[in-house]
Order: structure tokens, then C-alpha cells, then sequence
């Protein structure tokens, strides 16, 4: 295998793992941004703190597929009480109220963990059949990368089946899109709401246990991934998780490629990509309203 | 009588603002050059958040490229006087806003502050890369500050901070008095029509979108000159400072904090955050911690903001109903 392909597949694997581990932040956001409506900037927070809970579980069992399991729960279940006992009553106040309100959490939560586990960044190990390379048809892929892909794929099919081929599936679908009409047909909205916004979070939990062993795990982690997100829900357009994924998957490659061949600009591309499609389309690719 | 009240009111304010320095000495006195520094950034954004109705998630560009725009004169331009780095600052703003305005005016609600976002992480992405020209992480720094020469009358000197002091408050103090004169204009009532219904406005007559246009330039051109303050005053400016994407948050919690939809509101919102930072930095290295809890709470139990508090305090000890432009949300 000539080494150039084998670095043009490497960069693409790359790419593709970092669109997938976007794509679970961003679903999330896309089930609370997007169809919700709700805009919530401490998603990527909870995204870091599911990080963080990885490194905890990892501490006290050593099993990383216990914190796989437990990690992401429990940021759904803060994720739920945020909404609860929080966010539902700023609802009223649109965007900017819950801007001040995310923005506080987030802030919060930043600062806690910052308490709790200081700003040092924390190791994460995965299982030594994670580990390393494989090779198949005479090229060589790292298999946690791969790993990773395979899991998103996983968790996102679920989703989508759950999403659209069930009762509560269609129950949620329903919700989001007309919210008093659903009450009043006797099925419990907020109830829904609660479950969907725990729904996002434990997806961004998801993320956050998957990138930690290769990141580390420290306070910042949540930064740069977190913005790619919301521009991924706006690009993709709201509510719409086709949309979501391919752009995802663009940002993925953009960012790898980018990287290679024109270092310097490679963080710009994205915003560039992001500001023409606005431009032409206000609602984003697959976005059906604003 | 109220004339005369709001006469004498206003000379106390001017003689506290003139003395201050004497009372509190250097420390406090640079507390107030930033506290008037965001204040009149904040005011510039609810321009367009409260008047207008335009949430923008990257108003630090602005801010930033005044800033920026002022560095690079002083670094580059020997001998250029403090007031052209001054215009310069402001220049680059206005540059941007109309480079900006033709896309801008077309788009409101999530879009509109999405493109800001974007637009916004470009500026800091930009000046994080473009390293030859912005110095990268490291920003510009230790630039000249020349003198303030008035030819044939005066020059002063700038280094000193008191000097510093007063010349940052009259420059600020006067871009707050043209914004506050401009939302009295009959212009300024059509800014607050294009928020309440852009439709009607429509069908008045009026050209929404060059209105918009407009009031974006203003916004945009006098954040530029708080960011141009802002890098004279810590003779300093780098991507973090400038364009980071909280430097837009922080003007947006300010209004929200100080109250929105009233001229004073984000003033007041500078200074509560100024006093909290400065007491919470007392006690703790957690200061976040408390914004964070110190935002939640206003949003959840005071989200009409300090402004409203007060309004609301009026109504039920005074009687008298607060107005209802003071009272609506302007989402």
C-alpha cells in the first residue's frame, strides 16, 4: 500500500470519527435545539462532566464499558433535573432567558468540576482490545476510531428507531411540533419535554465518554467541540437529524483534511461553510422553519 | 421642577465622576475605566437587543476589531496621535458593520444570532491564525500611547493613569450621550417600531432593512470604540480579550442583569457585574461559580433585571404603574 492513500484513508478515519462523536453532541442538541426549541449552551458542559463521570467510574470499577453504561445516565438524570426544576420556568422568556439560564449552568458545572477534580487533565484508558491497529485489506486503522464509529452508528440507529417507529417516538414527534394540541389530546407534554431534554443530555454523554480516552479528559474539553455543535443543528437545519448527520460528517472531513493541506485556515473552513450556507439558506440545509 | 431636579442631579453625577479619583485612588479608579468600558459596550448591544430586537451572539467582533484596529495603528503608524488611533478603531468597526449590514439585514430571530456566532468565531478563529498581523494568542501588546495633543493648546500625557482616567470618560461619556440622543430621535422611534411589528413599518413607508442597517452601524461603530478604549487602556489586545465568543455573552448578561428595553439598564448591568467580580475576587478564586449562581437566580426570580426589580419595588410602595415599553419583553 503506497503511504500516500494510506494517509489519505488515516486522515479520512480521522475525520469520520470526529463527525461521528459531533453527531452524537449534536443530535442531542438537535433533539433540544432544534425541535424543542430550547437553546442550551451547557450542552457542551454536560458533554465535559460525562467526561469526567467516565474518569470517576473508571477510578473506582476499572471497567470501561461500566462507565460507558453509567456515565451518560447520570448526566441524562442532571441533565432532566435541569429541566424540571429549572429551565421549564424560563421557558417563557424565549432565548435570552435561557441563555442566561444555560450560560449560568454551564458556568457552574465548569467550576464544580474544576473543584472536584482540578484543571489538570485526567487520563482516560480504554480496554487493550481497543487499543492499537488493525489491519484490513492491507491498510492499517486504528481501532478505537473505529470503535467509536461503530458505537455512534449504534446509539443514533436506536434513537432513530425509537424516534420513528414507535409509539413514543411518534408521541415526542408530535410533541415538539405542537406542543398544546398534544396536551390537550390528554398525553402529559412537559412530561415528554423532561424525557427528551434527558434524551439530548445522556447524548451528549454518550459523546463525552467516547472522546475521553482520546482527548483526556480536563475542563476545557467541551469548548471547541461544543460551538462545532451548534453550528452543525443551525447548518444541518432545525429538528432535522438527516441534516444533522451530513453536515456533521462534512464538518468531520473538513476538519481532518483541512488540517493537511491548508494548515492555517483549516479552523476557518467551517465558518466559512457555516456563513455561505446562512447566507443562501436562513433556515440551513434540511431546515424546514426558523 | 423636574427640569431643575434633573439639572442638579446631573451636576452631582459629573462632580462625583470628576472627583472620583481623588476619593478612591488608582485601583478604583481603573475599576471604573472598565466598568464605563462595558458599559458602553453593553449599551451598544441593546441597541440592537432591546430596541431593536436583534439578539446577536457575536458582538465581540466589534468590539475586537476597534480594539485590533487601534493596536495596529499605534504598532505600525509612527507617531500617529491618540485621537486618529482613536477613529481608527472606530473606522474598522464601521468597516465591518458595512461589510456585514448587506447580509445581516435580511435575517432576524436564531439566524440572525447564529450568523453572529459564526461570524464572530471567524473574527477569533482569524486572530488567533493570521499570526504576522494579530501576534496570535499572544495578541498585540506594549504599543506606543501617544499623548493627547491638542496642537497649540495642550498635550497630555496618557501614561499617567489619571489623565488616562478622565480621557476614557469623556470619550465613553460621549458616545453614550450620541447613542442616548439618537434613541430619542425620531429615528430611534422607528428602531423600536421594527422590533414591535417590521410589517407596519413596512407599510409606512419606512425602509426596514436600511433602518436596520443603520442602527447595526451604530451599534457596531461605538462597540468598536469601547474595544478601542479597552486596548489603550490595558495597552494590550489579544484574540481572548477581543473577539472570544463570552466577550459577546458577557454584554448580553449585563443587559439582562442591569434590565433590558431601558437606555440605563446595561450601565447598570456593567457596574453590578463590576462590583460582584471586584467583591467575589475579595473572598474566593471561584468568581464563575458565583456568576453562575448569580445568573441563574436573576433569571429565575428577577428576570425583568435590576431595573426591573426597582420598577417593580415603584409600583407597589409608590403606586405609580411602570410604563409598559419598560415592562415588555423584547424577544
Amino acid at each position: 500500500m503506497d503511504p500516500v492513500t494510506a494517509m489519505y484513508v488515516a486522515q479520512g478515519i480521522h475525520g469520520l470519527a470526529y463527525g461521528m462523536i459531533l453527531f452524537l453532541l449534536a443530535s442531542g442538541l438537535t433533539l433540544i435545539f432544534g425541535m424543542m426549541g430550547i437553546l442550551n449552551l451547557a450542552h457542551a458542559a454536560f458533554f465535559m462532566l460525562s467526561a469526567y463521570f467516565c474518569y470517576q467510574v473508571l477510578v473506582m470499577t476499572e471497567s470501561f464499558w461500566l462507565a460507558l453504561l453509567i456515565a451518560p445516565v447520570a448526566t441524562g438524570l442532571i441533565g432532566v433535573v435541569l429541566e424540571r426544576f429549572l429551565l421549564r420556568r424560563v421557558h417563557a422568556l424565549g432565548h435570552i432567558g435561557e441563555l442566561i439560564l444555560t450560560v449560568g449552568v454551564s458556568l457552574v458545572i465548569l467550576e464544580g468540576v474544576k473543584v472536584f477534580w482540578g484543571t489538570e487533565s485526567l487520563p482516560v484508558k480504554v480496554p487493550p482490545y481497543l487499543e492499537g491497529l488493525i489491519s484490513i485489506a492491507g491498510l492499517e486503522y486504528p481501532i478505537y476510531r473505529i470503535f467509536i464509529i461503530g458505537l455512534s452508528f449504534f446509539v443514533l440507529g436506536i434513537l432513530a428507531l425509537v424516534l420513528y417507529k414507535t409509539r413514543l417516538g411518534m408521541v415526542v414527534r408530535a410533541a415538539v411540533s405542537d406542543a398544546d394540541m398534544v396536551n390537550s389530546l390528554g398525553i402529559n407534554v412537559p412530561l415528554v419535554f423532561m424525557f427528551v431534554f434527558g434524551l439530548g443530555t445522556w447524548l451528549a454523554g454518550v459523546a463525552g465518554v467516547a472522546i475521553a480516552p482520546i482527548l483526556t479528559v480536563f475542563p476545557g474539553l467541551g469548548d471547541q467541540v461544543g460551538l462545532d455543535a451548534f453550528m452543525v443543528v443551525v447548518v444541518g437545519g432545525f429538528g432535522s437529524l438527516g441534516g444533522a448527520f451530513l453536515v456533521s460528517i462534512i464538518f468531520g472531513l473538513l476538519s481532518s483534511y483541512g488540517v493537511q493541506f491548508v494548515s492555517q485556515l483549516a479552523p476557518v473552513l467551517m465558518f466559512i461553510f457555516m456563513a455561505i450556507v446562512l447566507v443562501i439558506k436562513p433556515m440551513g440545509l434540511f431546515g424546514e422553519r426558523e | 421642577m423636574r427640569r431643575t431636579i434633573k439639572m442638579v442631579l446631573g451636576t452631582v453625577l459629573i462632580a462625583i465622576i470628576a472627583f472620583y479619583p481623588r476619593f478612591f485612588g488608582i485601583y478604583y479608579t481603573n475599576v471604573f475605566v472598565t466598568f464605563a468600558i462595558f458599559a458602553l459596550y453593553a449599551v451598544t448591544l441593546n441597541l440592537l437587543l432591546g430596541y431593536t430586537g436583534l439578539l446577536s451572539f457575536g458582538h465581540a467582533m466589534f468590539f475586537g476589531t476597534g480594539a485590533y484596529g487601534t493596536a495596529l495603528a499605534l504598532e505600525h503608524i509612527g507617531g500617529c496621535p491618540l485621537l486618529v488611533a482613536l477613529l481608527i478603531g472606530f473606522l474598522s468597526a464601521v468597516a465591518l458593520a458595512l461589510i456585514l449590514s448587506p447580509i445581516m439585514v435580511r435575517v432576524s430571530g436564531t439566524a440572525f444570532a447564529m450568523l453572529h456566532l459564526a461570524f464572530g468565531q471567524l473574527m477569533f478563529v482569524l486572530a488567533l491564525k493570521l499570526r504576522g498581523i494579530t501576534g496570535g494568542e499572544d495578541g498585540i501588546g506594549g504599543f506606543p500611547i501617544p499623548p493627547l495633543n491638542i496642537p497649540g493648546i495642550v498635550s497630555i500625557d496618557m501614561a499617567n493613569p489619571l489623565n488616562f482616567y478622565y480621557f476614557a470618560i469623556v470619550v465613553l461619556g460621549l458616545s453614550l450621550w450620541i447613542l442616548w440622543f439618537f434613541t430619542k430621535t425620531p429615528f430611534g422611534s422607528i428602531m423600536i417600531s421594527v422590533r414591535d411589528n417590521a410589517n407596519r413599518v413596512d407599510y409606512m413607508g419606512f425602509k426596514v432593512p436600511h433602518a436596520k442597517a443603520v442602527i447595526y452601524t451604530f451599534a457596531g461603530a461605538f462597540a468598536g470604540v469601547a474595544g478601542s478604549i479597552y486596548a489603550l487602556f490595558q495597552n494590550l489586545i489579544s484574540a481572548e480579550d477581543g473577539f472570544h465568543v463570552f466577550v459577546s455573552f458577557a454584554p448580553i448578561m449585563m443587559t439582562m442583569v442591569g434590565g433590558i428595553g431601558s437606555f440605563f439598564g446595561p450601565v447598570m448591568g456593567s457596574a453590578i457585574f463590576g462590583i460582584i467580580e471586584e467583591l467575589t475576587s475579595r473572598y474566593t478564586e471561584r468568581v464563575e461559580l458565583v456568576m453562575g449562581l448569580i445568573l441563574i437566580l436573576v433569571i429565575m426570580y428577577a428576570p425583568m433585571g435590576f431595573l426591573g426589580l426597582i420598577n417593580l419595588f415603584k409600583a407597589k410602595y409608590f403606586g405609580s404603574l411602570p410604563q409598559k415599553a419598560e415592562m415588555e419583553e423584547a424577544s
